[in-house]
């Protein structure tokens, strides 16, 4: 056995880790070689010595965070739940107690408008004074748990997004619209949904969701990419209109080389054009 | 006490039981937490990343599979949330001068002040010269010593063969011996 052969053999050696054979050759190697023989005994000191660092422990502190942590997420999955469920939503709601003449809708509006008039500098007051008196302790931990329950959100909705059932995913991009300012991972996913979801209905759910983000420059690139890639007419078209609304200016070479496929589908052709017709 | 194994936890953590992974940080916070202490020389760093650990456990737990070892995968986890929380702090961490003296004040009492002194002595000069090693070679040596792992398992978590791990934990040993004398030399040039 040489000094290379020892040294490979090192860790094992350390830890009693080689069969009895081995560690002869080991042992009889060493016998022979100081240089071995020292350095080998140096370093069983050095990871003797190591056994003196105490075992540290965590305050009950970190505790407490976990399980509020995991709590909060389990309510998250809850309600993720419940939003599945089918019910009337707030729209349908609404929508039922709007009256169907058009002279009622006119009182209706009416009415609504004098009770604003009538009420909105008595909310408006009061929320200043609220403003005034809060205190700073107050103030952060507020901003402290909308800081929690973000996060528990984006959890949420990246969670959902990951699921293998569509409407689970559509779910996830539902969630999204939560959060105020989803972090680069959130919208990576919503982008990574509209890119790639197998399922046109997440996809076109996903491009929604991330207009509200179409300033950010992380989304616009990654709507601009989506354009050329989309298998699916419906999106492109509705890609092609969002860079209209927002008169993207650099969505112009994309849509010129998008032309350039000659099997580009007629309705998406025919977008296309009017795109850049209104873009020029 | 529940006596179901770690893997078969998480694979409920995984399809939905997200309570069960209660019994997960009962068994691993305190390992988890001794790691990164001896990684990053910081208590509050160290609880920082073990919460952060478990939330990422949470929020990528559709990754863990069945077959995965829950260790192995806890410590890459843990290594990616080490790594993300150096990167957003641009520099490494080493121990300054009031840690130290906060971790002098976690050392267990010893009944003759001589021989305490000694040892207190020599747990700072190593946590010194640990907290001075490379990052890459800390890591091998906090989880070959003490994380209770054995080579195959670190391989699994440092993504590199059995033979590149011994061969890391020899060279980082060295650098470790190194450090220390340097330091103890030091030590003894001021006295």
């Amino acid at each position: 056995m040489n000094c290379d052969r020892v040294k490979e053999l090192f860790a094992d050696y350390l830890i009693g880790n080689l069969d009895e054979i081995a560690k002869a050759e080991v042992d009889a190697h060493l016998a022979g070689c100081a240089s071995c023989r020292e350095e080998t005994r140096s370093l069983q000191t050095v990871w003797k010595k190591l056994a003196a660092l105490p075992e540290e422990r965590p305050s009950p502190e970190l505790d407490i965070r976990f399980h509020a942590m995991l709590e909060a997420y389990r309510q998250g999955m809850k309600q993720a739940d419940r939003d599945a469920s089918p019910r009337v939503t707030l729209s349908d709601w609404l929508s039922g107690l709007w009256p169907r003449q058009p002279a009622l809708q006119f009182a209706v509006a009416v009415v609504l408008f004098a009770l604003g008039l009538l009420l909105g500098p008595a909310f408006t007051q009061r929320e200043r004074n609220n403003t005034a008196g809060g205190g700073g302790t107050n103030d952060r931990a507020l901003a402290q748990l909308r800081e929690e329950v973000s996060n528990m959100k984006e959890m949420v909705t990246l969670a959902l997004l990951q699921q293998s059932s569509a409407s689970e995913r559509l779910r996830g991009v539902h969630w999204s619209y939560q959060l105020e300012q989803p972090d680069r991972e959130v919208l990576s996913a919503l982008l990574r949904a509209l890119d790639s979801d197998p399922n046109v209905n997440v996809r076109l759910a996903a491009l929604d969701a991330l207009q509200q983000f179409a300033r950010n420059a992380q989304v616009k690139q990654g709507l601009l990419d989506s354009l050329p890639r989309q298998q699916s007419p419906l999106v492109q078209i509705e890609l092609i209109n969002l860079m209209v609304e927002l008169k993207e200016k650099e969505s112009v070479p994309v849509l010129k080389a998008l032309l350039q496929n000659s099997e580009l589908n007629s309705s998406v052709r025919e977008r296309a054009e009017w795109g850049l017709q209104k873009l020029g | 006490m529940d006596s179901t194994t770690d893997e078969l936890l998480m694979l409920r953590v995984r399809d939905g039981e997200v309570e069960k992974l209660g019994v997960l940080y009962e068994r691993h916070r305190t390992p988890l937490f001794s790691f990164f202490v001896r990684l990053t020389g910081n208590a509050q760093a160290g609880e920082d990343l073990v919460h952060d650990v478990f939330l990422r456990m949470l929020k990528y737990r559709h990754t863990f599979e069945t077959g995965n070892r829950f260790t192995t995968w806890m410590y890459q986890v843990a290594r990616n949330a080490h790594f993300d929380s150096w990167r957003r702090r641009q520099h490494e961490v080493s121990l300054d001068a009031q840690e130290m003296e906060d971790r002098e004040a976690l050392l267990s009492p010893d009944p003759t002040p001589d021989v305490k002194l000694r040892h207190d002595q020599e747990v700072k000069l190593l946590q010194k010269a640990l907290a001075g090693l490379p990052v890459e070679s800390r890591e091998v040596l906090v989880l070959s010593r003490f994380q209770n792992l054995k080579y195959e398992q670190i391989a699994g978590i440092l993504d590199c063969g059995v033979g590149a791990v011994k061969m890391r934990v020899h060279r980082a040993l060295e650098e470790l011996r190194v450090k220390f004398s340097q330091l103890a030399g030091e030590e003894a040039y001021e006295l």
